[in-house]
């Protein structure tokens, strides 16, 4: 097949022809052969690869690694441009300025980009610069898999994490969660997951609390306070959140489940607003990218622990206010959702089976509120559930194929 | 309620594997395979679920100032245990020659080694140093039992998965089991300070 065939405009025959031109170089006995997977990585990027099979299985499909993950990345852009603005909104309405939501529209948004971009490009800068490193000494190609890895890290981070924290984190979740087990598509853990993980360790302080989830806080901050709902669910009881939330210069302010469900609270960069994930959620089903067992069940799984917990609270004391929130409201708070859609659905580190997803997805749900809710030291218990899941998701697999096994024997 | 925190404190919190790092050796070298791990898996569950107790009835009425000797035995305590902790593992040894001979020598010298597994003489130690009751040892001793057969039985799994890795050459093998029993002690870090 001729290459340029598909390429109808000049520009991109023109891309075409420079490639080509540098490829000899890059080949066999090429002077710049030890950076060919660099190269390699660039070319595919740029042209689908027009490597034809001879034999074996033909796959016909335009679909291949980079596209998934450039899929992803689409599907991530709402929650990203949400939180980009939210980050700007709530600083400004905690100094107690524009506090309606269309005035300042453009401060609002440089101020978001301003504390998000440099979250984003130190994410990306350190993740794809081991990646390229590790392809070059290890010799084979660069693999993708970090372009959606590096677009959730800083999607899961507070605004003002600090950014050396951010490049230590992407540095260890990515050569020891993923390069040490032989790079994309073999890693146990998820690795943005992961990422999280070791700040939520290593610094609790920068990403727990009431303090760190709202961008500049204004000065004196034992009068401010920005707490999610999580927070005030698990110190005043779900009560008090209709009127304590985080407190601006002039008043305090409450949060309703709309507020939840449109996100303009505090909270990670890109887990607030549950419609932005929505929208990334149907476009992963609509491609059939993400796997909709796995998301229906997680919020299947985390509404009937709710339900749970709410029988409890009737039954034995009271002495925990956490208990008695409303089981819907779990579904609304927090990174339940961005959990549900973005992390558990990692087709690598879930399950693989169509009957293990159903018991993947439940597992997460239930013990992300069970860890929510009777773990006092954690507020918020959706990443650890998804990686306490992700460790036991080979042995779900294990058993699912053991019991097919088993039955197609016995039916002979 | 107290029996179920006890069995959830040992099994997760404070898994003997994962966040104490005790009878690392057999976790390690029978991991390769679930059917295998799953075999001494049972067998540490049975073990300590047996000897905890055992151990317990010992040293509350056999070697205590108050037992019926009336004389401080508590030197011999570490003797004991692990004549006890023996007896059992002879008995196990027994009966899986006797019953699944493929998976006897699967496990080889791992089997009788779990006399000396470090988790097993310290579920009896620890019921020691905690001063548990009767029914809280029992319970300890299965919950912990519980937690070793579940980091194996998952090591193995993701073990078995990582044979299609390209793990890096230097990391294959041991290397590999170390980091991820480190992951997973990692994950099981979600349940540290759950109480019912």
């Amino acid at each position: 097949m001729d290459p340029l065939k598909p390429i109808r405009n000049s520009v991109g025959k023109k891309l075409w022809k420079q490639v080509e031109e540098l490829e000899p170089s890059f080949k066999k006995d090429g002077m710049l052969h030890s950076l060919h997977s660099t190269f390699d990585a660039f070319k595919t990027f740029l042209f689908v690869p027009p490597t034809v099979t001879s034999k074996g299985a033909h796959i016909r499909d335009a679909i291949d690694l980079k596209r998934t993950m450039f899929l992803v990345i689409i599907a991530m852009i709402p929650a990203l441009l949400h939180g980009i603005f939210n980050v700007g909104h709530l600083h400004y309405v905690a100094n107690g300025m524009y506090p309606h939501f269309f005035d300042g529209f453009g401060p609002k948004l440089v101020y978001g980009l301003i504390h998000v971009l440099p979250i984003v490009i130190v994410s990306y800068v350190v993740g794809l610069g081991i990646e390229f490193a590790f392809a070059q000494f290890r010799g084979h190609p660069v693999n993708e898999g970090f372009l959606v890895s590096g677009m959730l890290i800083p999607l899961v981070m507070p605004p003002d994490i600090p950014l050396w924290m951010v490049a230590l984190a992407t540095a260890f979740s990515v050569i020891i969660v993923k390069e040490a087990f032989g790079g994309t598509g073999m890693n146990i853990l998820n690795v943005a997951l992961t990422a999280r993980v070791f700040i939520f360790f290593a610094y609790p302080t920068y990403i727990s609390g009431d303090q760190v989830w709202i961008a500049g806080l204004p000065e004196s901050p034992d009068a401010f306070s920005g707490a999610t709902v999580l927070g005030v669910w698990a110190k005043q009881g779900y009560d008090a959140m209709s009127h304590v939330g985080f407190s601006t210069v002039s008043q305090q302010v409450g949060y309703t489940p709309m507020d939840m469900f449109l996100g303009f609270i505090p909270g990670s960069i890109g887990e607030t607003s549950k419609l932005a994930i929505l929208l990334g959620a149907v476009f992963l089903i609509w491609t059939g990218i993400g796997s909709w067992r796995i998301m229906l069940s997680v919020f299947v799984g985390a509404f009937l622990m709710g339900l749970i917990l709410n029988a409890a609270a009737l039954g034995f004391d009271l002495s925990n206010p956490h208990l008695a929130v409303p089981a819907y409201y779990h579904l609304l708070a927090g990174g339940l959702a961005f959990g549900a859609v973005f992390m558990a659905t990692d087709p690598v580190t879930a399950t693989q089976t169509t009957t293990g997803k159903y018991i993947y997805g439940l597992l997460v749900g239930m013990i992300s509120i069970l860890i929510r809710v009777l773990n006092p030291a954690y507020p918020e218990g959706v990443m650890l559930a998804i990686l306490f899941m992700n460790v036991f998701a080979p042995l779900i697999d294990h058993m699912v194929i053991q019991s097919n096994i088993k039955r197609r024997l016995a039916r002979g | 309620m107290e029996y179920i925190n006890i069995f959830i404190k040992a099994s997760f919190v404070e898994n003997m594997v994962l966040s104490f790092f005790l009878g690392m050796c057999s976790f390690l070298a029978i991991s390769k395979k679930v059917k295998t791990a799953v075999g001494l898996g049972a067998a540490v569950v049975f073990v300590l679920t047996m000897t905890v107790p055992i151990n317990w009835l010992i040293s509350n009425y056999l070697l205590s100032e108050n037992g019926i000797f009336h004389t401080d035995l508590t030197f011999l305590k570490l003797i004991i245990y692990i004549a006890v902790i023996a007896a059992m593992v002879q008995l196990v040894e027994m009966v899986v020659e006797r019953f699944s001979p493929a998976l006897y020598s699967a496990l080889g010298i791992f089997l009788p080694l779990i006399t000396v597994n470090c988790s097993i003489l310290g579920g009896a130690l620890f019921m020691d140093s905690r001063e548990y009751e009767l029914g809280e040892a029992a319970v300890f001793g299965f919950g912990s039992g519980f937690g070793f057969f579940l980091a194996i039985v998952a090591i193995a799994a993701i073990r078995e998965k990582l044979r299609y890795s390209n793990i890096p050459a230097p990391l294959r093998g041991l290397g590999i089991a170390f980091i991820i029993t480190g992951l997973m002690g990692l994950a099981f870090m979600s349940f540290i300070g759950i109480k019912l």
